[in-house]
């Protein structure tokens, strides 16, 4: 990583290079501890991991490429899109018609889906140039059902209700055969989308997509050209998210088009409130949450396996509804008190303890 | 075999037109675009099947206990999770409707379980032929109360005199606050018969299917219903909500079940490309 994309501050270069080195060290070691379920050396219980495993990990990480780009579209670019599930469909079958059926490397198929997902995203934005606001978000539904559509009649012509299949992937003769190693490959791909949308946001058209998104008229008026810009971001949006699509696909091997439902598209908006809108760190924040507090309330139900009545009904019985219940009321909370996510909810305690202790 | 298919179009697509009607009441008062719609369709067929089958109260009871219900849930919609949000970004209101919606299904689920709950109601099931079309008494009474129910709230809003409160602060919050009307009310009770008309949709939504989650989908329907039609237009909805049922089952029969969607809403692309205002809406929004 270069040091120009990360933004230093000229006074503690020096702190700022240990603090990347520990992080960078903590990333590498979490998939060992989480493989050997231990932490150098010494056995870790299933609840002191918090019933994770590398896998969930993995999902997360992928997850976190959607919510990244949803966030760079709706928060940063103010266009919102309830039809991000869309491009990860449109990710999948291009993996599908370039890599099952073309039997093409896993590099071609990545630039293939990332293209094919700023085309289609160009398409889906194109509503924007006449429709605004609301109108917008109900012609980014009707994209998600047509393209879902479209790969459900792709998957039953050439493939069956099982779904389509997809080969290992590999880079160069590296075959991304254990989770450890998707791990290594998609924190670095995570990682590059982060600070590539992070470096973007910071040049001249990233400033005046922020302009665009609170003042159109004004950005108008300073002469941005809001038609391209909106089509721009439509298009990098769609192809990270459909590259993120593509990835998904391969880890799963399999997948089918009921997996890309309008459901899929709304955890999305889900991870960006309760990370932050317009916050890159809170998209990766509410990814997490989003992945991992499924698997960490069901270690607490196992661990709760001994209680009986409403309480076990309530953990073992109902589970997923359990896990949307709280992400319910989760986003619900979050809004009306919290309208910042928890990125803005940290920013406001490191503004009160700035001001406590009299430094900025 | 086209007559059969334009009947059960069309008393499908009063359903329809009932719940967008309910949408727009909501919208037009409050501009809150309610992707919980659905899910207040599904409440409707769950306060149905608690009532008939759980408490076993009489018809006209049920009815009576449908409607309370539905007015009470619309009116805690808007005071606890509407109200606290005024003025805020359109993300955050739609968001916080697909968010209730996600809590609403998952407290059904554990509630009620997770299976979808079969729904008898003493409404006529049987079917009668009129020449060839075989005419389900069901979907005739469902046409039925559906139109009834779009003109007492039609009559409602033109001639009571809530009604024009109503109306007046639909049009101007402001000159309404001027005129002294408590829009918090108005907005209030605009939920509120927002729901009871999704619920009135998810009773009969419930008994010609089952009463159970997966019905949000078919009550999301009033969506792209209420765009084709305009979504300031009250008779617009009815008439989208027509055009919604005649395609649904059109292309279902003639094409293929999984194409309904689709034509939908393509339909609906067309619609936001060529007249975003809708067919019976006013043109008033913003050009780029």
């Amino acid at each position: 990583m270069s040091t120009s994309i990360v933004p230093l501050q000229k006074s503690n270069l020096g702190l700022k290079i240990i603090q990347w080195g520990t992080i960078l060290a903590i990333l590498a070691y979490v998939p060992i501890i989480l493989t050997d379920r231990a932490i150098f050396g010494i056995r870790l219980s299933n609840m002191q991991l918090l019933n994770l495993g590398l896998t969930q990990i993995n999902l997360m990480l992928i997850a976190m490429l959607g919510a990244l780009s949803l966030n760079f579209l709706t928060g940063s670019a103010g266009l919102i899109s309830i039809g991000h599930a869309a491009f990860y469909a449109v990710g999948a079958m291009t993996g599908a018609v370039v890599g099952t059926q073309l039997g093409a490397p896993f590099v071609l198929v990545l630039l293939a889906a990332a293209i094919t997902g700023a085309l289609v995203g160009v398409l889906a934005g194109l509503p924007s140039l006449r429709v605004r606001g609301l109108y917008f978000v109900l012609s980014t539904m009707a994209v998600h059902y047509i393209v879902v559509f479209v790969f459900s009649e792709y998957q039953y012509k050439f493939f069956d209700v099982v779904g389509v299949p997809f080969n290992e992937a590999q880079i160069a003769g590296f075959a991304f055969s254990t989770p450890i190693r998707w791990y290594f490959f998609l924190i670095a791909t995570v990682m590059a989308v982060y600070f590539g949308f992070k470096h973007i946001l910071n040049t001249r058209e990233g400033r005046a997509m922020m302009a665009m998104r609170d003042q159109e008229l004004a950005a108008t008026s300073a002469g941005i050209d809001v038609r391209i810009l909106r089509l721009k971001a439509f298009a990098l949006s769609s192809a990270v998210a459909s590259v993120a699509g593509v990835l998904y696909a391969y880890y799963l091997t399999n997948v089918t088009a009921e997996f890309f439902n309008i459901q899929f598209a709304i955890q999305f908006i889900a991870m960006i409130i309760i990370g932050g809108m317009g916050s890159l760190g809170g998209s990766l924040i509410g990814a997490a949450i989003w992945l991992l507090l499924p698997s960490i309330i069901t270690g607490f139900a196992s661990q709760a396996g001994v209680t009986t009545g409403i309480v076990q009904r309530m953990l073992v019985d109902n589970k997923p509804q359990l896990v949307q219940l709280i992400f319910g009321l989760l986003v619900i909370i979050l809004l009306i008190f919290a309208p910042g996510g928890i990125s803005g909810l940290i920013k406001q305690v490191r503004l009160r303890w700035a001001a406590l202790w009299g430094r900025s | 075999m086209l007559g059969q298919v334009l009947f059960s179009g069309l008393a499908l697509g009063s359903i329809y037109g009932l719940v967008a009607l309910g949408f727009v009441v909501i919208f037009k008062a409050t501009e809150v675009f309610n992707f919980a719609q659905g899910m207040l369709v599904v409440c409707g067929a769950f306060f149905a099947y608690t009532g008939i089958m759980l408490l076993g109260l009489p018809f006209p009871m049920t009815i009576v206990f449908i409607v309370l219900a539905a007015a009470i849930l619309g009116a805690f919609i808007h005071a606890f999770l509407i109200q606290p949000l005024a003025g805020r970004s359109m993300l955050s209101i739609i968001m916080v409707t697909i968010a209730l919606s996600i809590v609403i299904r998952a407290v059904l689920e554990i509630t009620y379980g997770p299976q979808g709950k079969t729904l008898q109601t003493p409404l006529p099931t049987g079917i009668f032929l009129v020449g060839d079309l075989r005419i389900s008494q069901l979907h005739l009474t469902a046409a039925l109360v559906s139109w009834s129910c779009m003109a007492m709230f039609g009559a409602f809003f033109k001639f009571t005199s809530v009604g024009l409160l109503m109306r007046a602060t639909a049009d101007s919050h402001e000159a309404a606050v001027v005129s002294g009307i408590n829009i918090n009310v108005m907005n209030r009770l605009a939920w509120a018969i927002g729901s009871v008309l999704a619920a009135v949709g998810g009773l009969f939504l419930g008994q010609l299917q089952l009463a159970s989650t997966e019905l949000e989908s078919i009550g999301l329907l009033a969506l792209p219903a209420v765009v084709i039609g305009g979504m300031q237009s009250i008779p617009g909805a009815i008439i989208g909500g027509l055009l919604v049922g005649l395609i649904e089952q059109l292309s279902a029969t003639y094409i293929s079940p999984k194409s309904s969607d689709i034509f939908i809403y393509v339909l609906l692309m067309l619609i936001l490309m060529v007249r975003p205002w809708g067919l019976f809406g006013q043109q008033e929004l913003g050009r780029v």
